[in-house]
């Protein structure tokens, strides 16, 4: 769950800021998104944009959700494909989540509690649970291309973060046939957030979500969430398929497929505690 | 010619309270700056020393991004013709192979974030003074399984000792979870507080275990004779490690991979240089007030030279001689003083007391003064004193040779 990449090395802190300020001035923010994006069309003036990012939350997680899927890890240093195939459930009005690892058998039962803002991972095989402090949240998954920050993502996304409107994107990558409304999220200033921005492709039709880039604070952009595969579930335009790309890790890229998802059921309390973690079911 | 010499020579010690004035002004900046320039690079030469000591070495070999992205992405690999460079590039004194990498360290409810250096614990010590630094335990004693050395703070930070198992928990190579329980065989004290509160040293199999990282390595630390040693060193690994190692790989001195250290140096070097040169300014000002003073008081007998014929350059070279004797003397007397001095201090070490010494040992410093002459200093001395005194005596050499006569014979 550590990083194929920390900054620097033994904490010199020098250096990693003599890195911010180069590429500060190598990537001037804002001028980056626009330029890689097709032209985008002025949005309406009556249109709200934390709402669509309200909407889009509630799409996208409902009150409650429980996933079954599979998360597929492309590496160049890998043989074949990693797969891990987890069960997730996660409260949002709670803000606490609950992930249980099935395969590999090497990982099964290990489990994930997070109750914000902090995160355990139990390992059944040396029987431990490792608190992860709030400066890893950025570190690797599972050893995938998704962060501990995503997959026990909270609704810091509304809370967290100013909403802005950038306009519509006639032809969106991945959709062309549907409209999609691009939405800015940028953090409030003294937010824990991890991120510098984000820019989010919204399906205008139904709110669906259909891509998501991600900004360091230097306005450099790191990584692309795209979604895909979206089908109807309970009245959720639900994408299937998520692919994550790290874009300074060339050939690297973590997909995650959606088995089941069901929302808004209710979730008992006995399941996000420390002694479920333990219970390797 | 011979004239010119001796009439020089003797004009100096015509007025001799204010030769002797400023002959000590010279021999006085001469001293200084012998005994400072060898007192910095003393020091220097020490702090180098004892900090590549501590782990990184004098100079290191890496895969290519190393230093800039320090993942396990970058890496080499001991490949035969690789050791058969280590062994027998000349001005190398050990090396050592290593993996660099990152994990968390937890013991019960505490968890730390940790830089975790994967040593061969017989070539380490050739290398590094890691294991020289232990304050309880052992150093990963032979045969032991998964043991692990922390840093002091990182011990204190964690609530561990030696004998605790840790969960060491990272991401391998292979991009799979990796967990496994280590055993704690020693702590050691790090000089740096932000290494003692990070590193945690594992064996190299261990790590390359743990890591699911084959034969590779991060990084071969390599111990030079000295820092002198170091740009041919690296020029020499450079230039063997290019025909031979199968993969590229990245040669890189202290400088690189501390440049921290090298700027802490040429500040310090700065600050201690503007210092000389005021000196050496007020010196010069010294040599022009006397020779100025001297051309002022000899104007009817530098007029009565030249009533007699001689010429205007003669004259000129007259007083520049006065000038560059003036400085040779000085500068004799003044090395003649410094280099004794230096060369004994250079083996008797001026031991510190008090603050001075609690605050060097924090700092994992020998609380000493240490003088080291290098042949550049006495040179560099005698080129700056003479250079000044060329300078000096420009003004008032141009002042003599350009009165009239006659101006100055009726003493206008």
């Amino acid at each position: 769950m550590i990083p194929a990449a920390l900054p620097g090395r033994f904490g010199r802190g020098w250096r990693a800021a003599a890195r911010v300020l180069a590429l500060a001035l190598a990537s001037l923010p804002g001028l980056g998104v626009l330029a890689a994006a097709a032209p985008l069309q002025p949005p309406p003036p009556d249109v709200d944009a934390a709402r669509i990012a309200a909407r889009l939350e509630d799409v996208f997680r409902g009150q409650t959700s429980y996933l079954d899927a599979t998360m597929i890890v492309h590496s160049p240093r890998l043989p074949a494909p990693r797969r891990v195939r987890f069960q997730a459930w996660d409260d949002r009005p709670h803000k606490r989540s609950f992930i249980r690892i099935l395969e590999p058998p090497k990982d099964r039962g290990m489990a994930f509690l997070k109750i914000q803002p902090n995160l355990w991972n139990y390992i059944p095989r040396v029987e431990r649970t490792v608190r992860i402090p709030p400066s890893m949240m950025l570190q690797s998954w599972m050893g995938s291309d998704f962060t501990n920050d995503d997959l026990v993502r909270d609704s810091s996304q509304l809370e967290d973060y100013d909403h802005r409107l950038l306009g519509i994107d006639p032809r969106p990558e991945g959709a062309p046939e549907k409209q999609a409304w691009v939405i800015e999220y940028r953090p409030h200033e003294d937010a824990p957030v991890v991120w510098g921005r984000i820019v989010a492709w919204v399906e205008i039709e139904r709110s669906a979500p259909l891509r998501e880039d991600f900004y360091d604070e230097r306005g450099e952009r790191l990584r692309t969430l795209r979604f895909s595969d979206i089908r109807m579930v309970q009245g959720h335009p639900y994408p299937h398929r998520w692919a994550m790309r790290p874009l300074d890790k060339p050939g690297h890229e973590t997909v995650i497929e959606i088995h089941e998802v069901r929302f808004d059921e209710s979730f008992d309390d006995s399941l996000f505690t420390q002694r479920h973690l333990r219970l390797g079911r | 010619m011979g004239l010119e010499w001796r009439l020089a020579w003797r004009n100096i010690w015509r007025n001799s309270r204010r030769t002797a004035l400023t002959l000590a002004a010279t021999v006085f900046a001469v001293f200084l700056v012998v005994v400072f320039v060898a007192m910095a690079a003393g020091l220097h030469g020490k702090m180098i020393e004892d900090t590549v000591r501590v782990h990184s070495g004098h100079v290191q070999i890496s895969g290519v991004g190393y230093l800039e992205n320090r993942t396990l992405e970058q890496f080499l690999r001991l490949s035969p013709p690789v050791v058969q460079v280590l062994d027998s590039v000349p001005h190398l004194v050990a090396w050592a192979p290593r993996v660099v990498a990152f994990g968390l360290l937890s013991k019960e409810s505490s968890t730390q974030g940790v830089a975790l250096l994967g040593v061969d614990p017989k070539r380490e010590p050739q290398v590094s003074t890691l294991s020289q630094r232990l304050v309880r335990g052992a150093f990963l004693p032979e045969g032991t399984q998964r043991g692990i050395v922390l840093g002091e703070r990182l011990a204190r930070n964690l609530g561990a000792d030696p004998g605790d198992v840790l969960l060491l928990y990272s991401v391998a190579w292979t991009t799979e979870m990796a967990y496994e329980l280590f055993t704690v065989t020693g702590v050691m004290r790090l000089p740096e507080p932000a290494l003692d509160r990070k590193l945690a040293v594992l064996s190299l199999s261990d790590a390359q275990s743990f890591f699911v990282y084959g034969d590779r390595i991060s990084e071969v630390a390599i111990r030079a004779r000295n820092a002198d040693d170091v740009p041919l060193l690296e020029k020499e690994l450079a230039r063997r490690l290019a025909a031979s190692s199968p993969v590229p790989v990245e040669v890189h001195g202290w400088q690189e991979v501390m440049p921290e250290l090298r700027q802490l140096i040429f500040l310090d070097d700065a600050g201690m240089y503007i210092m000389l040169a005021i000196l050496v300014i007020v010196v010069a000002f010294g040599i022009l007030n006397t020779l100025l003073m001297s051309v002022l008081e000899r104007r009817r007998e530098l007029g009565v030279l030249l009533a007699l014929g001689l010429r205007p350059a003669s004259l000129f070279r007259l007083v520049y001689l006065e000038s560059l004797m003036l400085a040779a003397v000085g500068l004799a007397i003044g090395l003649a003083l410094a280099l004794p001095a230096v060369l004994l201090l250079q083996g008797h070490p001026i031991p510190l007391g008090g603050d001075v010494e609690a605050a060097a040992r924090v700092f994992g410093m020998e609380p000493v003064v240490t003088f080291r002459l290098k042949p550049l200093n006495p040179l560099g001395s005698m080129a700056t004193v003479f250079s000044v005194a060329a300078l000096a005596a420009w003004l008032p050499a141009r002042k003599a040779s350009r009165a009239r006569p006659v101006d100055a014979l009726r003493g206008l």
